[in-house]
């Protein structure tokens, strides 16, 4: 019987916690079996990207589930990575304090705005299963890992620890871990498949984290695996103040009381981002503030009157006081590259678009759109299009139909860029996926769910031009490969079938195969540009072959002119055609006169760059007949890349030594042509160069 | 008369197909293959047939395109095919020979409708006969019943005598694939007329209620669309015995196109409608002018129907008065009704009233 008195007192100290627990459960995540299974999943994961981020290391993730007992629904969920690990002393802090870390005043894009971290994951374990969380953690600096179970104390909102101890962490190879962390955990919940599945939420995230290596292996034994597709890490974030137009309330009541400024001068000016020594100054004078107040003593009424002049609503001398833009170097946006990288590996097709947004600022947030599409074989091409939506890196997955992005993709007429679409409007239809990032300081969602981004037109109308411009993209490139098709079939025609007609009609009549040259140059009476372009996994190198054939009954001679990415930084090897570079990005060979019947192919290799980064080449021509598979180079266009080029060299001169710099220069500035000329031309210059960088 | 090739003319007939593509390749033209346009609007009357036949509107289907391109290839296949069957005195189902493409490589067919029409491509060019080409149907022919006597060749080709109603069960007499000459032969009948039926249903209901004795008449069950040994026995009963043919369908746009086909000739076999084709069968209804005098249990028509049936006037084959006649008035009716619909007043009612009236219009009761 003492048993069970000591039980329910127990059960009486964890009333409290429990109840915060159940009146949080569903903005927590933790509100059914299946959702708290993700949510663990989530914090332990997205723990481990910051931690790998914030180390500079390149992050390799397992994740494991085992079912435990099937009728009772217990799971064990054990997640590793080689993050930097927790030091000892730590340990206890990180997964056994509620909101630890919470971060007001670092202003910046981090994964970690959602739910109430690990803690949460900790203590859900020990509220269902009342197992403890088992901790390994080694750092690089000591030999052994620190092993240890975390309990929570639920009456003083503080860990337990038991059985701490030290042991040598091998790897499966049997060497030694050399950093990293492991958290097993017990808990109560479901494993199940399809679109909100821990499954759906390690693709998406690999999706957006190519750096990262993620295996996970599910309950049924089975081992999924998304390797690294670049050795890039995300550009390191910097976090920046708050902003005053991006402020609330109730956080500016938190700074002021937590405040050690002496002067609300100087607190203003060192607080926040886009204030001035002056405008801090204009700012107290329009809310009626001393400048020499000391932020500690502000009353409630001084807090109200100082946001309404951050907003603009107290002015001095019927002036809007004028603050500076945020910076917006604190995002980290995935780039292009990236995205198209970390869609193809995930989804296996053919056509990848993408496109990041220049970073702009809302509210006093600076936010960064980015998207991609992919697009071709493997999909369904009558159902509605798969969307992919993220916000600072992490997967959305419920609440689709409610979220900003979406309504973004659905406000587009898709029918112009060849998805099918009822009406116009609404989710598109097709063989196709559209992934939508959102990067920002501050991620306005609708609810405390955190599952879907709250309206907002700026950044409804940033999405929409980027989804666009990637419509453009995608209704280029399937009009290309129709004609491909024909080409193809052309190729079919007299290479196949006309020789099959030939042989077999001979053989009927048993006469002699008659010469098949006349007929073919009739059928097709064209010159034809083929080409491919293909990894080759030996050489590591992207080898293209161009070839031209003259069906015609003339002798043809052209200059033909291929794309090249020459600006991705890839170099040309092995072109014994030799030619001559005509633009950046664009190179041109000088053929010898074709006799009809006559075929010429040109080859090279592109080096330096990795699987999937070029996959198609466009070809141009110069001459006077139609060449199929070709398209007639625009003369005006390339003079006006030619003019634009001999601007950025000349700004890139000063800071030649700094690549990174240049790299970020290029991704934020980069001007389109397309901005001088008021036609929509960026869509042509967008192909001579392959990916652009940005239009 | 006989439609019949001999294996001879049969493979000479191919060949020429075969050497218009070789020549215009020596000649370095796309080869081709020429032939009649099959749509309604190349047939046309041919006053010494008394049916309806392809005019002389041609198209060329060459080989600049990569579809057009295996249609040619797969006409050569099926060429290959078509001499080897002769040679080896064998024969196929189309539906075999859609199988055996499988083999065919470039020049495999995509679909069995694909061979079907490719066999009837050739048959239209070369004026030969299925038959000659040793391929058969799936589909089979129709029933019959009635005091009509014939001889059939057996598989062991010998000749069996066969009275159409003493010699067979209540399904009647099967008629076989092929109805020329040297598998059947007509005998002898003592009947009046032949009535042609569309539905099973109907066909066994004038068994049952013993038309054919009382009326002294063969009966035959189309099943819907007849095949073409249905309309070509008859063709034959109908000339080489000077029988009247009449004809019993539901009253739809449909029946109509049936009736059509058997009595004008069909567009798609065009090339043959003067062995296929009873330019004497008569339309015995049901009209759309039944369906109301008969105060029939009717369907309203569905735009598929109206389409059917604003296409047939201005078919060559209804360009009669009488048929402008009808069609207008079931359009204007908006209905169309079935022939069991006669079953409103009773099972007996099509034996005792209404087809006794409706032959006795034509005479012929």
């Amino acid at each position: 019987m003492a048993g069970t008195a000591e039980r329910m007192a127990k059960n009486q100290k964890q009333v409290a916690i429990s109840e915060f627990f159940e009146k949080n459960k569903h903005f927590l995540g933790f509100d059914s079996l299946t959702r708290s299974l993700i949510t663990a999943v989530k914090e332990a994961v997205d723990n481990s990207l910051d931690a790998c981020e914030e180390g500079r290391i390149l992050p390799e993730i397992k994740v494991k589930i085992t079912k435990i007992d099937d009728k009772k629904n217990i799971i064990e969920l054990q997640t590793e990575d080689n993050g930097p690990g927790i030091p000892k002393r730590s340990i206890e802090k990180v997964f056994g304090q509620l909101l630890f870390g919470s971060r007001f005043h670092a202003i910046r894009q981090s994964r970690g705005q959602q739910g109430i971290g690990i803690t949460g994951v900790v203590m859900y374990s020990q509220l269902t299963t009342g197992q403890k969380t088992h901790v390994r953690s080694k750092i690089a600096t000591e030999t052994s890992a620190a092993i240890v179970d975390i309990g929570l104390d639920t009456r003083k909102n503080k860990a337990t620890k038991t059985n701490e101890g030290r042991e040598l962490w091998e790897n499966a190879d049997g060497t030694l871990k050399e950093h990293g962390l492991e958290i097993t955990c017990r808990m109560k919940a479901k494993y199940q498949r399809g679109r909100q599945s821990v499954y759906q939420y390690l693709r998406m995230t690999s999706i957006v984290n190519p750096h990262a290596d993620i295996t996970f292996e599910d309950p049924d034994g089975e081992v999924h695996h998304w390797p690294r597709v670049t050795e890039r890490l995300p550009r390191k974030v910097e976090s920046i103040k708050p902003h005053p137009h991006g402020i609330h309330l109730g956080t500016l009541q938190r700074m002021c009381t937590e405040s050690t400024d002496s002067r609300m001068t100087s607190f203003l000016y060192k607080n926040f981002s886009g204030v001035s020594s002056r405008a801090a100054k204009e700012l107290l004078a329009a809310a009626e503030i001393q400048e020499k107040a000391k932020p500690k003593t502000m009353k409630p009424d001084h807090v109200r009157a100082l946001l309404e002049a951050f907003q603009g609503e107290r002015m001095l001398n019927g002036k809007v006081v004028k603050l500076l833009n945020p910076p917006t170097n604190c995002l980290s946006p995935i780039e292009e590259l990236l995205i198209k990288k970390g869609l193809s590996k995930t989804i296996d097709s053919r056509f990848v678009t993408t496109m990041t947004r220049s970073p702009t600022v809302s509210q006093g947030n600076p936010y960064q759109v980015e998207v991609g599409l992919i697009f071709g074989n493997g999909m369904a091409a009558d159902k509605p299009v798969e969307i992919l939506r993220f916000a600072n890196r992490v997967p959305l997955m419920y609440q689709q139909g409610g979220c900003l992005l979406t309504k973004a993709i659905e406000s587009v007429d898709w029918r112009q860029y060849g998805l099918d679409q009822a009406g116009g409007r609404g989710v598109p239809k097709g063989p196709a996926a559209i992934l939508v990032h959102l990067a920002s300081t501050n991620v306005q969602f609708t609810s405390e769910a955190k599952e879907a981004l709250a309206d907002n037109g700026e950044v409804m109308d940033e999405v929409r031009k980027a989804m666009l411009e990637m419509g453009r993209g995608l209704r280029k490139h399937l009009e290309k490969k129709k004609k491909m098709v024909k080409v193809q079939e052309k190729f079919e025609l007299v290479n196949d079938i006309i020789p099959a007609i030939a042989a077999k009609s001979a053989a009927i009549l048993d006469r002699p195969i008659p010469d098949l040259a006349g007929s073919i140059t009739r059928i097709m009476g064209a010159v034809i540009a083929e080409s491919t372009t293909v990894w080759n996994k030996e050489t590591k190198q992207t080898d293209v072959a161009i070839t031209l054939f003259n069906y015609t009954s003339r002798a043809r001679a052209y200059t033909l002119l291929a794309s090249w990415p020459e600006r991705e930084g890839a170099g040309m090897e092995a072109n014994k055609t030799g030619g001559r570079k005509e633009a950046t990005g664009v190179w041109a060979w000088k053929l010898e006169t074709l006799e009809p019947g006559q075929t010429y192919t040109i080859t090279y290799s592109l080096s330096g760059l990795e699987k999937g980064d070029w996959t198609e080449t466009d070809i141009f021509y110069r001459g006077s007949q139609e060449v199929i598979g070709a398209s007639k180079m625009d003369e005006k266009l390339l003079e006006e890349i030619r003019r634009q080029e001999a601007r950025t060299e000349e700004d890139q001169l000063e800071d030649v030594s700094d690549q990174q710099a240049s790299e970020a220069e290029a991704s934020s500035e980069a001007p389109p042509p397309a901005q001088e000329n008021e036609q929509p031309k960026s869509s042509g210059q967008q192909t001579l160069m392959g990916y652009g960088s940005d239009a | 008369m006989s439609a019949s090739h001999t294996p001879e003319e049969t493979k000479a007939a191919l060949h020429e197909v075969v050497t218009e593509m070789y020549d215009k390749i020596v000649k370095g033209e796309p080869p081709t293959m020429t032939l009649p346009v099959r749509t309604k609007n190349n047939i046309g009357f041919d006053e010494k047939l008394g049916v309806y036949k392809y005019g002389k509107k041609r198209s060329v289907r060459d080989a600049t395109s990569l579809g057009s391109a295996k249609q040619l290839l797969r006409a050569l296949h099926v060429v290959e095919f078509i001499e080897e069957m002769i040679d080896a005195g064998k024969s196929s189902t189309l539906r075999e020979m859609y199988y055996i493409s499988e083999g065919w490589g470039l020049g495999k067919f995509s679909s069995q409708n694909e061979s079907n029409n490719l066999a009837e491509d050739l048959e239209v060019v070369t004026k030969c006969l299925r038959e000659d080409f040793k391929l058969r149907p799936e589909e089979d022919g129709a029933r019959m019943i009635g005091n009509l006597t014939l001889r059939e060749r057996n598989r062991r080709g010998e000749w069996m005598r066969i009275n159409a109603r003493d010699d067979v069960g209540d399904s009647g007499y099967g008629v076989p694939y092929n109805v020329e000459e040297e598998k059947i032969e007509l005998l002898e009948h003592d009947i009046n007329f032949i009535m042609a039926i569309e539905t099973g249903g109907m066909f066994d209901r004038l068994i049952e209620n013993g038309f054919d004795e009382a009326y002294k008449c063969g009966l035959v069950h189309l099943k819907g669309q007849p095949a073409r040994s249905t309309r070509r026995i008859l063709k034959r009963m109908s000339e080489e015995w000077d029988l009247p043919v009449v004809v019993f369908l539901d009253g739809d746009p449909w029946s109509f196109r049936i009736f059509a086909s058997i009595a004008y000739g069909a567009i798609k076999t065009a090339h043959i409608s003067e062995y296929l084709a009873t330019p004497s069968a008569t339309y015995l209804g049901i009209t759309a002018g039944d369906i109301e005098a008969y105060d029939l249990p009717s369907d309203d028509l569905s735009t598929r129907d109206i389409d059917a049936l604003k296409a047939e006037l201005s078919d060559p084959r209804f360009a009669d008065g009488w048929w402008q006649e009808q069609i207008n008035m079931m359009l204007e009716l908006g209905k169309k009704a079935e022939q069991q619909s006669l079953a409103k007043y009773g099972l007996d009612f099509v034996t005792d009233t209404y087809l006794p009236e409706k032959l006795a219009e034509l005479g012929l009761a």
